[in-house]
């Protein structure tokens, strides 16, 4: 029944299938190349076969593709390349100039061994396939997920960092400094009588006051310095790569600097001054816990000791009964 | 009989299965990184997937940190094969492939997906190699692959996989340390495979059993 086919099948399919498909031998020479990939790169076959990829495409990242394909002649077993690590191999244009988002080509490409008789492979072929679509469903996805995340990290009165974002961090960076040694330090402070704020000039005033008291604490952290609201009238600040020593100094800055200006409300002055304990990792340290526990010490003793003051923790703070 | 069991020779034949292929694993790894691979006896077993984070944590111990990456695969066999990396595991894979310094996270995940592809692939392909070598049914012993992809990073064995998310009732379990000279390296292979997976293997243990 079955007529003699008018074409060979398989060669007009790897020649007009929608991904692009095509061979290098050993020496990298293209031995097949489709349209999908001639379209793309706007080199036909007749150009490109029998020459060397590297030489047609001088472009392309070639130490790292030619490990790439050597694995594959080596190990005689398939090898995967995403566009989550690399975004393309070939920089085409992509079929999206309205719809947009991308100014290029994502790609995902297989490689394979093309193995003969005796099982090694001769040949590998390469499929490269658009995951444009993908690529910019995805980078939308990962940028809503971003926006999220950082709205559940923040306080929602000051726009600083929230408790639980906090923790994460404090969590992480010990993990960090227990890794790769180094130090960091954890301030905690309270707003001195903040609730006879509230009940004095109502809570406007005392919204006022944690956000006139954020914003120039702010203005005084190093880039990589974090500051949070722990909670209520409570903050905390995390500042990497400082030792106790340079924590001290600079909370006393914060403080002198708090204590010297009173926050203007509704043309109502009203004095606020802080209170600080501070302290550092240290390597022995159980777990981040420890660095809030040992701050809050130091923290009691300040408020204990008259408030408008720094401390920094020490071992003998633990005995004192110096809670407030 | 529980369909999570196999009989002592089922095991073994199996064992004897993955030995080869898991060897051919290992040569393919050593071949990639040009160092000289050890690895243990392959251990296996059938467990129920609800009990699956509990076995990986006994794996890998409960607090260890380790990243994983995940591999499609399809045709004789279906299923998907998970490769977990023990945390120390993926500096010295960095060192050994001539990475200086730090890797970043998309070269240190290039890293770990390419060599969870190598043990992957080549595990199961040996598996099939060996398949056809006593059978002639079902077919031939072929499988395709799909992208492998990163599962997670450094996380407790215990959250790899919500079980509950699992619509495969079984999970074929091979644990095989590699261990190149003096250093930390270890991988753990495991595979999730749907029931009619399972009874799969099982004919085809069965099959070898009776060839030899």
């Amino acid at each position: 029944m079955n007529a003699p086919p008018l074409f060979n099948l398989a060669e007009t399919v790897v020649k007009w299938v929608d991904v692009g498909i095509f061979v290098l031998n050993k020496n990298f020479e293209v031995q097949l190349w489709n349209n999908f990939m001639a379209h793309h790169s706007g080199r036909l076959a007749e150009e490109v076969v029998g020459k060397s990829l590297f030489e047609a495409f001088p472009d392309l990242p070639k130490p790292w593709f030619t490990k790439k394909v050597n694995s594959v002649f080596l190990l005689n077993n398939f090898a995967f390349i995403s566009w989550e690590h690399r975004p393309y191999l070939f920089r085409f244009a992509h079929n999206r100039p309205i719809t947009g988002g991308a100014d290029h080509m994502y790609q995902n490409c297989m490689l394979l061994p093309l193995k003969a008789e005796h099982g090694k492979a001769e040949a590998v072929c390469v499929v490269v396939f658009d995951a444009t679509d993908t690529a910019i469903a995805q980078n939308l996805l990962k940028e809503a997920l971003e926006t999220i995340s950082e709205i559940s990290n923040r306080d929602g009165l000051t726009g600083i960092y929230n408790r639980r974002y906090l923790e994460n961090r404090l969590s992480s960076e010990f993990d960090r400094a227990r890794r790769y040694g180094g130090t960091f330090s954890m301030i905690l402070f309270d707003l001195d009588h903040f609730k006879k704020v509230n009940d004095t000039y109502g809570h406007l005033a005392g919204d006022k006051v944690l956000v006139e008291i954020t914003r120039r604490v702010k203005e005084k952290l190093r880039s990589s310095d974090v500051i949070g609201r722990y909670g209520g009238e409570e903050f905390v600040l995390i500042l990497p790569q400082t030792p106790l020593d340079g924590a001290h100094q600079f909370g006393e800055r914060l403080r002198q600097m708090i204590a010297a200006e009173p926050v203007i409300f509704n043309d109502i002055s009203i004095p606020v001054t802080i209170s600080m304990g501070a302290t550092e990792y240290r390597a022995d340290m159980p777990g981040y816990a420890a660095l809030t526990h040992q701050s809050d010490v130091a923290l009691y003793v300040s408020k204990g000791a008259g408030r408008n003051r720094m401390t920094c923790y020490a071992p003998e703070l633990e005995a004192a009964d110096a809670k407030p | 009989m529980n369909p999570s069991m196999l009989t002592t020779d089922q095991r073994d034949a199996l064992q004897e299965l993955t030995n080869i292929a898991m060897g051919q694993a290992g040569a393919s790894l050593a071949t990639l990184l040009d160092e000289f691979v050890d690895l243990s006896v392959p251990r296996i077993r059938i467990v129920e997937v609800a009990d699956l984070p509990a076995a990986l944590a006994e794996l890998v111990g409960k607090n260890n940190l380790v990243s994983a990456a995940r591999q499609s695969f399809y045709g004789h066999l279906r299923g998907e094969a998970i490769v977990i990396f023990g945390e120390p595991g993926c500096q010295a894979l960095a060192d050994l492939m001539g990475f200086e310094g730090d890797l970043g996270e998309q070269g240190e995940t290039e890293l770990l997906l390419d060599v969870a592809n190598v043990l992957c692939g080549a595990c199961l392909g040996g598996m099939m190699e060996q398949i056809r070598n006593f059978t002639d049914t079902g077919g031939p012993a072929e499988l395709s692959f799909s992208m492998p992809s990163l599962m997670a990073r450094q996380v407790t064995a215990g959250q790899l996989i919500d079980s509950k998310r699992v619509q495969w009732s079984h999970a074929l379990l091979l644990e095989v340390n590699f261990t190149i000279k003096n250093r930390d390296f270890i991988a753990h292979l495991t595979m999730l495979m749907p029931e009619e997976g399972i009874d799969k293997i099982r004919a085809i243990v069965d099959e070898f059993l009776e060839a030899f």
